[in-house]
């Protein structure tokens, strides 16, 4: 039972991607997001239709897949760290954080499709909030993706690979230029650009998929191990 | 007659000081010895080509636009203090020398001299930043910001994240340095002082590229 639900934990974070992807599809975000330079008059005709209403409350569930990720994560990191899980703790309480702070913009561009018909400055304010909020909040993410690098690394039993670590410590790196989505209203730096919106993306899709397929393996490995050593057990 | 137990044998979970020994630890993996030698490890490559990667990316896009403005982004990079420039490009290559130096000292058990070595390679580090910190002043104050026109939005940023990693590099020079202070033997450390080293070389390597692109192509 306990093997079901922690593969089930780590499936969530590649259902994530999926569903989230989903809900963003259907809402309009994806392919091209609204950015810093659309016009008032495309802002609000966005928010006018109800696939936004939709996309948003299915990206508003599907992103909260990740905190049974994190929890499995932490389960892991427990098992590395032993006795004083400094690591896991702090993994646990900036997951949360994360997870918290993925949510709350889909919450938010769902409100404002909620009432279209506003005074539309208004509009294009709840839309910069809800972006960059999205965008820029990146230390969480850091400090989650540091916390788990040094752990995998420090680990000795090698609960996961050790590529695993660095694989943290890049998409770690990867966030850095979000902050500048505040600077710029347009070019590769605004808060659509490539190397913000598009990246983070990318890497925190890299992120929960190999957290997620990687955690997976562990989960089977330990199981099947289990076993192994209780057919010896009874045979002798 | 009952004595108060000892904590540890009250049931709490592990990490909370429960009782200790494997229990549901999954077993060692099998390490498989591979021929030849890596620095530090595989995985690390992913983190600094995947790094790399990233500045490529920053510096194609950099090209991308000087295409549409080369007569632009030729005289802004000419307010650019080039002997700066090139005076850091000298100093991070001898700071990647001593590094080098002093990974070979650390393995030969020299540990004093290994220490000397990564002494010079902070400050190195610090000259560079110090001689960056100038540089930004002397053109912040001459009034171009990373807000003014495209080459300044992608010279402050370049230089910005590089000296982010710079850094992070510091950080883990100090780091090694206090391994050769505790005499960490070679064989317990390899792969951690090796991938020290390897980061700094990258954040080197990316300086050379940056230098190059930014102070020296966009003049021509």
């Amino acid at each position: 039972m306990t093997k079901r639900i922690l593969s089930l934990c780590a499936w969530s974070g590649p259902a994530t991607v999926v569903l989230a992807l989903i809900g963003w599809l259907v809402a309009g975000v994806l392919p091209i997001p609204l950015g810093p330079d659309s016009s008032m008059q495309e802002v609000v005709d966005f928010y006018g239709q109800t696939r936004v209403l939709v996309g948003m409350s299915i990206a508003s569930v599907a992103i909260c897949l990740v905190f049974p990720l994190i929890a499995v994560i932490g389960v892991h990191m427990v098992r590395m760290e032993g006795r004083t899980p400094i690591l896991t703790f702090l993994q646990l309480i900036t997951g949360a954080a994360t997870g918290v702070l993925l949510l709350l913009p889909m919450l938010l561009m769902a409100v404002i499709g909620f009432r279209p018909d506003r005074n539309p400055e208004l509009t294009v304010t709840l839309n910069d909030i809800a972006w960059l909020m999205f965008i820029t909040p990146i230390a969480p993410f850091i400090i989650q993706n540091v916390a788990i690098g040094v752990a995998i690394l420090n680990d000795e039993r090698r609960t996961l690979p050790r590529w695993v670590g660095y694989v943290n410590f890049w998409i770690a790196i990867s966030f850095l230029p979000d902050p500048l989505a505040f600077f710029f209203h347009s070019g590769p730096f605004a808060w659509r650009g490539i190397f913000i919106f598009w990246l983070a993306l990318t890497t925190y899709a890299v992120f929960l998929v190999v957290m997620g397929v990687m955690l997976r393996k562990a989960i089977v490995e330990e199981y099947s191990d289990r076993d192994e050593s209780r057919i010896t057990a009874t045979a002798t | 007659m009952t004595q108060p137990r000892p904590k540890a044998d009250v049931e709490l979970p592990e990490f909370l000081g429960g009782a200790t020994g494997d229990v549901a630890r999954a077993p060692r993996r099998a390490v498989t010895p591979s021929a030849g030698h890596i620095p530090g490890e595989a995985g690390l490559w992913i983190f600094l080509f995947g790094d790399m990667t990233i500045f490529a990316a920053i510096m194609l896009a950099f090209l991308w636009d000087r295409r549409a403005d080369v007569e632009g982004f030729e005289e802004a990079s000419h307010q650019l203090i080039q002997p700066i420039g090139a005076v850091n490009t000298l100093v991070l290559l001898l700071s990647s020398f001593l590094v080098v130096r002093a990974l070979f000292a650390h393995r030969a058990a020299r540990y004093v001299t290994a220490r000397r070595m990564i002494v010079g390679a902070i400050v190195c580090a610090a000259v560079f930043a110090g001689l960056k910190a100038v540089e930004y002043y002397s053109e912040i104050s001459a009034g171009h910001t990373p807000a003014t026109g495209q080459f300044f939005t992608f010279y402050f940023i370049l230089t910005g994240l590089h000296l982010v990693h710079v850094i992070v590099g510091t950080a883990l020079l100090a780091a090694w340095q206090l391994m050769c202070l505790r005499r960490r033997p070679w064989s317990a450390v390899q792969r951690i002082v090796e991938g020290i080293a390897c980061y700094w070389h990258m954040v080197d390597l990316l300086w050379v590229a940056i230098f190059a692109i930014v102070y020296l192509v966009s003049a021509e």
